[in-house]
């Protein structure tokens, strides 16, 4: 599944650090899912989303 | 902060800290056991391994953090069924497999063949009850 989070980081300046510790994951699984090796589950895009204050549509796009 | 926001319990590094001393625990039984058996003191070696294994289980059921997020859980998902499937092969190839060569009298087969055939068919029971319990819960 795409995502842009790298760039939702980039504009707050956010390290994979931070956000894995906001959302309550490993700094690997944000790195995973960046590079779109691992899909999270419901509740963490929610939790994503929630976070970039948007929807979850708006982070992820699935695979065509 | 949001709904979905972490609390500080579960920061990485709190888990990282917590996975440490739940290792460490797991990590100090071994070296026990080996010291004990250098020692000639066996039973007290066993004796700490087994309260180095039981303090990691108890860190990791009582710790204030969850120690593995998500991923790590697809992670190990991903791995039991990849294992289950070399059991899987083994196990369906190779029992009769060797029954055969052991009939047509080309290999008399060892003990361990059948203590590891049984072996296998055991984690299998286990493996079937266990996916019973949760397709009915799921």
């Amino acid at each position: 599944m795409r995502n842009d989070i790298p760039d939702r980081r980039a504009e707050t300046d956010e390290s994979q650090a931070d956000l894995a510790a906001a959302v309550g994951v490993t700094r690997q699984t944000i790195n995973a899912i960046e590079r779109e090796r691992y899909d999270p589950s419901l509740e963490l895009a929610f939790a994503l989303a929630d976070h970039f204050d948007c929807r979850i549509e708006d982070v992820f796009e699935p695979d065509e | 902060m949001s709904e979905h926001t972490t609390s500080a319990t579960t920061r990485p590094s709190t888990r990282k800290r917590y996975k440490r001393i739940a290792y460490g625990l797991l990590g100090a039984g071994i070296l026990a056991l080996w010291i004990g058996i250098a020692l000639d003191r066996f039973v007290l070696g066993v004796a700490l391994y087994w309260a180095g294994g039981l303090g990691m289980g108890l860190v990791q059921r009582f710790s204030p953090v969850e120690l593995y997020d998500e991923r790590d859980g697809t992670i190990s998902r991903k791995a039991s069924q990849s294992t289950m499937n070399v059991f899987a092969y083994v196990f369906v190839l190779g029992t009769p497999g060797g029954l055969a060569l052991q009939e047509s009298g080309l290999v008399t087969l060892p003990g361990e063949f059948y203590g590891a055939t049984w072996t296998l068919f055991g984690v299998f029971v286990v493996f079937g009850a266990s996916h019973l319990y949760y397709k009915r819960r799921t």
